[in-house]
């Protein structure tokens, strides 16, 4: 960890660095002869929202374990809540509060029950733990399966009271290993609500996900990862200026015969990058008004095609290639 | 770093407590099904064997042959219902469903999952202990008021079988490896510890190898306080239940800590 040491006077305008939440160095997993984490770098602020992004496989869940003392790292250092995080270590658990990939709900206990015994685990009285159960079911719109079992919840709703149950210790570092997938949009904004609402109380939030839109919303910085390497990391914003560019055309069910002929009247100051996203032609260039008015003297101005703003959809596939994961 | 060098001991903490919550509020909304499971093996041989062989055996060391083999249906009982407990839903609780996946997410060391386990079997050994005990009175085969003490036994029975049982549940690849637990050794010790029969039939050398074994000390202890006959060696027997008890107590704990933590 570098901090500025303060040998000159401080300038107010430049903010002081932040505290740090989660420091890895060199952080690195195998398990056995394969290195699901390759040595990565990174600082995670307090009071931030942290995104890991990556394709299947890329090392995200791994990394998340070894940040929650759920697994020992092979090597690099790792401060978590300024304790060296190692499995066993209750001063970092105690404070974080944790979405698995898996819901590990409990099948034999009720809906409040599944909940109220994590928040004696954290050591919380039965008044307190039945309380903060209460507020959380009502939050998460669960308050009507109460008393059911678990095992007659929808899978979004089992999602739900996966996070309600995350938040039982009331957390000061929250870790969502991609609290949304399963959840309708509604369940979404609500988990976003959340999310934004515990940021504005000082909580960090460290979160991976494979919806880009999702990231966007609700990461302050995020790194990319694959192969269990960090490929970028940034604010969601410049990430996509810098690797992208502002906004881009997509041609949906265009003929590649016809792309060939587009591409033939790109010229190297239109700073053109294009590629297949599934069945559209997507084109990226900081010179698109010039080149659609190219096209149309030229009279090939595909029939079919948006300009929009480009996400970090797009980052991401520019990073991490279009080959599905297995 | 604990958990990987060296033994593991169970942890009887607060949060070990909510371990023996847990399992209690679960408990609680099987306990109909999972009383029929453990009672119907026992029962159906007190009652077949006792009454129906016992009409031809009439005296086993002296005793009517229900009043023999009651006792000791009575210790099989506590250890079947800690094994089955121990064996298969731990399994699950650490394959299938997670459960102490997300116990160890908070802030609880596996070595207090293996004490609040211990807690619970204590429990219930005791508690199926003593219906079962509810069980004999009717039948006349409670002869002393020894019987009073039964309960220490029995909670000391649950911890001792619990250990062994959850070593194989963390050590099984799939449900069929944890019968073998039972087939190589649960089943055998039921059928040689003197339930049935005496040991003095036996051949030295296996009874021998059987006073090796823990249940037959079990045997041995509840019969002694049911019957309320207490054989010169019965010392022995306690001492081999406490020392057992003991020694399979970090059994478990070393392999829980790393496959949670793998
Ligand atoms: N316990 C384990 N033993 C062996 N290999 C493992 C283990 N856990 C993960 N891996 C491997 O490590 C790599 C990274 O897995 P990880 O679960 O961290 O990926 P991920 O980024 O979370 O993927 P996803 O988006 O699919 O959840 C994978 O190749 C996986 O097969
Ligand atoms: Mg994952």
């Amino acid at each position: 960890m570098t901090t500025n040491a303060p040998t000159t006077i401080a300038n107010p305008s430049v903010p002081a660095t932040p505290a740090v939440a989660v420091s890895a160095r060199g952080l690195t997993k195998q398990f056995g002869n394969f290195e699901a984490v390759a040595g990565m770098d990174f600082d995670v602020y307090e009071g931030e929202c942290f995104g890991l992004l990556g394709p299947n496989g890329a090392g995200k869940s791994t990394t998340i374990r070894m940040i929650c003392c759920l697994t020992a790292r092979t090597a690099g250092s790792l401060t978590v809540l300024g304790e060296p995080a190692a499995p066993g270590q209750r001063t970092i658990k105690g404070q974080l509060g944790v979405v698995s990939q898996e819901d590990y709900l409990d099948p034999a206990l009720t809906v409040r029950e599944n909940i109220e015994i994590h928040g004696r685990f954290y050591g919380q009285s039965p008044e307190v733990a039945a309380l903060r159960a209460t507020e959380l079911l009502e939050f998460m719109q669960l308050d009507g399966k109460t008393n059911e079992q678990v095992r007659s919840l929808s899978g979004g709703m089992r999602r739900r009271l996966v996070i309600a149950r995350a938040l039982m210790g009331r957390p000061r570092l929250l870790v969502l290993d991609e609290p949304t997938t399963g959840l309708d949009p509604q369940a979404r904004i609500l988990v976003w609500r959340k999310v934004r609402e515990l940021k504005a109380e000082g909580v960090t939030v460290l979160l991976t996900t494979h919806y880009m839109d999702e990231a966007q919303r609700l990461c302050d910085r995020l790194v990319v990862i694959d192969h269990g390497r960090i490929l970028e990391s940034g604010r969601p914003r410049e990430l996509i200026l810098r690797l992208v560019g502002r906004e881009c055309l997509e041609c949906p069910d265009i003929a590649p015969a016809v792309v060939d002929g587009l591409t033939a009247t790109l010229r190297p100051e239109d700073q053109a990058w294009h590629e297949w996203q599934s069945d559209s032609w997507v084109l990226f260039s900081p010179n698109l008004s010039a080149i659609l008015d190219r096209w149309d003297t030229a009279g090939i101005a595909p029939s079919l095609a948006y300009r929009r703003p480009a996400g970090l959809e797009d980052v991401f596939l520019r990073l991490t290639g279009r080959e599905l994961r297995d | 770093m604990d958990g990987v060098n060296g033994m593991v001991w169970p942890r009887f903490t607060k949060g070990a407590l909510m371990v023996f919550r847990r399992d209690f509020l679960s408990w609680v909304k099987y306990y109909k099904s999972s009383v029929l499971l453990n009672f119907g093996e026992p029962l159906t041989n007190l009652l077949a064997l006792g009454f129906g062989l016992g009409a031809y055996v009439t005296k086993m060391s002296g005793d009517p042959f229900v009043d023999f083999i009651g006792p000791g249906l009575l210790a099989v009982t506590a250890m079947n219902a800690v094994t089955f407990d121990m064996s298969f839903e731990a399994y699950d609780r650490l394959n299938e469903n997670g459960i102490y996946l997300s116990m160890i997410t908070a802030p609880l060391h596996p070595a207090e999952i293996v004490g609040g386990e211990y807690l619970w079997e204590a429990c219930r050994s005791l508690l199926y202990g003593l219906v079962f005990l509810v069980v004999l009175l009717p039948l006349g085969i409670v002869h002393s008021w020894w019987a009073l003490l039964l309960p220490l036994p029995l909670l000391v029975t649950g911890m001792l079988f619990a250990g062994p049982a959850l070593w194989v549940a963390t050590a099984a690849k799939n449900h069929e490896q944890l019968f073998y637990y039972f087939t190589l050794v649960v089943t055998p010790m039921f059928m040689f510890s003197g339930v049935f029969f005496p040991l003095a039939h036996l051949p030295v050398v296996i009874r021998d190898l059987i006073l090796l074994t823990p249940l037959v000390h079990v045997v041995n202890l509840t019969r002694a306080l049911i019957l309320g006959q207490f054989p010169p060696t019965l010392w022995q027997d306690i001492l081999w239940i406490v020392g057992y008890t003991i020694l399979f107590m970090a059994l478990p704990g070393r392999r829980l800590s790393r496959r949670l933590t793998d």
